[in-house]
């Protein structure tokens, strides 16, 4: 056996696949992207213990994560904030861990998305499960798992093959995602979910922006809003009471060792928002919750400034985003909610 | 640590690099290894490596009595003490849990209210694996089967060796310790032979198991409905697939990380699946745990020398207690309960039909003894015994208008890689990898090696834990 012509060949041949893979995904408009999974968030989770009582975290679902941009907030400020917003996800999990497992009290921004905030407290439900899943990791993750993260961040910063996600969205590549994407009929007659691409960019921090294809490509921004169409059909609905009495609860216990908590509505746009206010009005989620919570709270409507096209009706292009940002924390600092702003 | 994460790619890089450094000598060069066992182990969860040291310490004390040591009595109390520290983790991490809910069931059929609060134990990585290990050897030394170790050092490596510390395979001391004692040095066709074996059962692991098989397997076993006959075979044999490319997998890994540092385990797999028979099938999976029961359970017991029911009972509770060596749950009970009756049934039968095994009887037997194994691995995956029951009412076409909760693709996904599998199988049965690849060309084979390492590259495993290590 001469193992060590196999070898040569083995290198070779792998070598020269991997990289003819690298090159037909690349020239199909992929390009080298990080994972918002939950090693990445578990590392932000980590950080809250060095933070302050001037400092802000940020947490929420998709929407706080694309319209709230890091570096302009640190900018008029003088502090980054922690992004902590995890998409799809009821804010209340993290809001609790925050609450129980940390002696944080600075200011906690709370996104308001009415649709997951006031979805479910039901463990296994998607809009709860998805953080708790993230909050319980960070808690139980090893040190093999930590070192994997920070082996692989280089990896997935330089190679389109390493962008697979735990998403799990309808262009991601590794095998496994391909694989599952070949289908025959429908014989279990699941209902066909529509096809739903990844269309955000995301930094080490977990900044997060809307992709230049979602804000360009008309039919590819249609694509999402297929999506959103879809889970407005076919979510549960909304258990108001609930969901209010479990945040309030927290609630108390934070605003008693003296943090301070924001409430905020950030924008959305077209069927989606007129499905909002069909479902989850205004009136009786959103002013009954700053009612109750008795805190600083700040609805985009209710600013000229904060008023947004949202190109798939959920989230802010990345120049809006940062315009939204410099507005919100202009807004903040009149009224003076933010404990040490910078003095611009 | 897992095999199948990029963390262990730097640890193997570095380990290596000391490894063949000619600066150190060969205690320096175990010492490290004995290190890098320890940080490999503890990665994962660092305060339960004190379990490890405890049980190394324990044990080589033992066997440094019971070398000396005559009094019987004595010799006796030496080997409980063992017994006692090692069963006794395993007891309390592994079967404490179970235990207490058992004892409260039993306790409130009695009549009594009694709800205790429920035992928050972490299961510490491969503890099954590692007490077995340590405890042969002190068995072995009760028995004067094997000598003693001559150094603390090869002991403590010997019971923490990385590459088969947490699923195996189970090393007895006479076939791993001895060849610590001189410096060893994989020759260059051992070291790459190794690191292709380190790519297949990666490839097994990562491609086979984990993307091709483990998801089919998870949406029949984690369905609450009653389904079709199609979608409980196909999550049947789906499970059968992910669980011998995991476990086989990790041996694989195994025996090649070894054989690059210059080390030779014994093979722990044997193609399985084309086993002809359930005694024939034992003897072809997870090889080190079969003849562990074999020498230290079931021979104890009487084995075959006390009488043909003794036999039959001996039998049956090693395969009662192989089960439960698995996982603190009664439905592994059965599996090992149903493989136990399918020992039984065959060697009865085998009393009384003799059959002369050529190609065609042999592939219908094999097929046979497959479709049974596959029936026993219903309790071994179930989590509930309503679940168990459901599947194999509807393998045995109960239920053919049960919910369809597999795509179609996935069933023919499934039936085409077992297919494959059991047919590469039974053309391997009788012969072993290497003497496979020497047949083939050397470009042939870096073929075959380059396609593996092309789709383990492009699965981008996200790091799933082998099943075994649970066990």
């Amino acid at each position: 056996m001469n193992l060590k012509q196999s070898l040569i060949v083995a290198v070779l041949v792998s070598l020269s696949g991997l990289a003819a893979w690298e090159c037909y995904w690349r020239s199909q408009g992929f390009y080298p992207n990080i994972d918002d999974n939950k090693d990445l968030w578990a590392v932000q989770r980590a950080k809250v213990a060095d933070l302050t009582d001037d400092d802000v975290i940020l947490i929420g679902s998709s929407r706080v994560l694309f319209d709230i941009q890091l570096d302009e907030w640190a900018e008029k400020t003088g502090r980054k904030p922690l992004q902590l917003a995890s998409p799809g996800s009821s804010p209340l999990p993290v809001f609790h861990d925050l609450v129980e497992n940390t002696d944080f009290k600075g200011t906690i921004l709370v996104g308001v998305t009415p649709g997951l905030f006031f979805s479910t407290t039901f463990p296994e439900a998607f809009p709860w499960k998805r953080p708790q899943t993230k909050v319980d990791y960070y808690h139980n993750r090893t040190y093999a798992q930590q070192l994997n993260h920070m082996v692989s961040l280089p990896l997935q910063r330089s190679l389109v093959m390493m962008s697979g996600s735990e998403e799990e969205w309808s262009d991601d590549i590794d095998l496994k995602a391909l694989v599952s994407r070949i289908t025959i009929g429908n014989r279990t007659g699941a209902p066909d979910f529509p096809p739903f691409y990844n269309f955000n960019d995301t930094r080490i921090d977990r900044n997060t922006t809307m992709t230049a294809r979602t804000v360009n490509d008309t039919a590819f921004a249609n694509s999402i809003k297929k999506v959103w169409e879809f889970f407005g059909k076919s979510a549960p609905p909304p258990d108001k009471k609930a969901t209010m009495a479990f945040f309030l609860q927290d609630l108390k216990k934070y605003k008693a060792r003296g943090g301070t908590v924001l409430l905020v509505r950030c924008p959305s746009s077209g069927m989606l928002k007129k499905g909002e206010d069909m479902v989850l009005p205004r009136v009786s989620f959103w002013d009954e919750l700053v009612k109750q919570a008795q805190v600083k709270s700040y609805y985009f409507e209710d600013y000229k400034q904060l008023q947004f096209e949202c190109p798939e009706w959920s989230h802010l292009s990345a120049s809006d985003a940062r315009k939204f940002t410099v507005e919100l924390v202009k807004i903040l600092k009149t009224d003076g909610v933010l404990s040490n702003p910078k003095n611009q | 640590m897992l095999f199948n994460s990029l963390s262990f790619i730097v640890f193997l890089v570095i380990v290596l690099g000391l490894y063949y450094t000619k600066f150190f000598n060969w205690t320096f060069k175990k010492r490290m290894l004995l290190l890098a066992s320890y940080v490999f182990y503890g990665l994962w969860n660092p305060p339960l490596v004190i379990l490890l040291w405890i049980s190394t310490v324990i044990d080589w004390i033992t066997g440094k009595a019971l070398a000396t040591e005559e009094n019987k009595r004595k010799r006796l109390l030496w080997l409980l003490l063992s017994m006692v520290v090692n069963l006794g983790f395993l007891f309390f991490f592994k079967y404490g849990n179970f235990l207490l809910e058992n004892f409260t069931l039993l306790i409130n059929a009695m009549g009594m209210d009694y709800h205790p609060l429920p035992m928050d134990i972490i299961l510490p990585m491969g503890i099954s694996f590692y007490t077995f290990q340590t405890m042969s050897y002190t068995i072995d030394m009760y028995w004067r089967k094997t000598e003693r170790v001559k150094t603390f050092l090869d002991f403590a490596l010997y019971v923490t060796f990385f590459p088969q510390l947490v699923a195996g395979p189970i090393v007895r001391a006479g076939d791993l310790v001895t060849q610590f004692y001189e410096e060893k040095r994989a020759t260059t066709n051992q070291f790459i032979w190794g690191l292709f074996l380190l790519t297949m059962g990666l490839f097994q692991k990562v491609v086979l198991a984990d993307t091709l098989l483990s998801k089919t397997s998870d949406t029949v076993f984690n369905s609450d409905k009653v389904l079709n006959t199609w979608d409980a075979w196909t999550g049947t044999l789906a499970f059968s697939g992910q669980i011998f490319f995991d476990f086989a997998g990790y041996s694989t890994c195994a025996i090649g990380l070894a054989l690059m540092l210059g080390f030779h385990l014994t093979d722990n797999f044997r193609y399985p699946y084309a086993a002809i028979g359930f005694s024939d099938l034992w003897r072809r999976w997870h090889i080190s745990l079969s003849t562990w029961l074999r020498d230290y359970l079931y021979i104890p017991l009487g084995g075959n020398r006390k009488g043909v029911i003794r036999m039959y009972v001996a039998l049956m509770l090693t395969m009662l207690l192989g089960g439960l060596w698995h996982g603190a749950a009664w439905t592994f009970v059965v599996w090992g309960a149903l493989h136990g009756f399918f020992l039984v049934m065959e060697r009865l039968l085998k009393n009384v039909i003799r059959i002369k095994i050529n190609f065609w009887n042999g592939i219908i037997l094999a097929l046979a003894t497959y479709t049974c194994v596959n029936f026993t691995w219903v309790f071994f995956r179930a989590r509930k015994f309503e679940t168990a029951q459901n599947i194999i009412e509807s393998m045995l076409f109960m239920h053919t208008d049960g919910a369809k909760v597999v795509d179609a693709f996935s069933i023919i996904k499934v039936f085409t890689l077992i297919a494959l599998t059991f047919i590469c199988h039974w053309m391997m049965r009788n012969t072993s990898l290497e003497a496979a690849a020497q047949k083939r060309s050397p470009i042939v084979l870096g073929m075959v090696w380059a396609i593996m390492l092309f789709f383990i590259a492009i699965a981008q495993g996200n790091g799933e834990q082998f099943i075994y290590f649970q066990f």
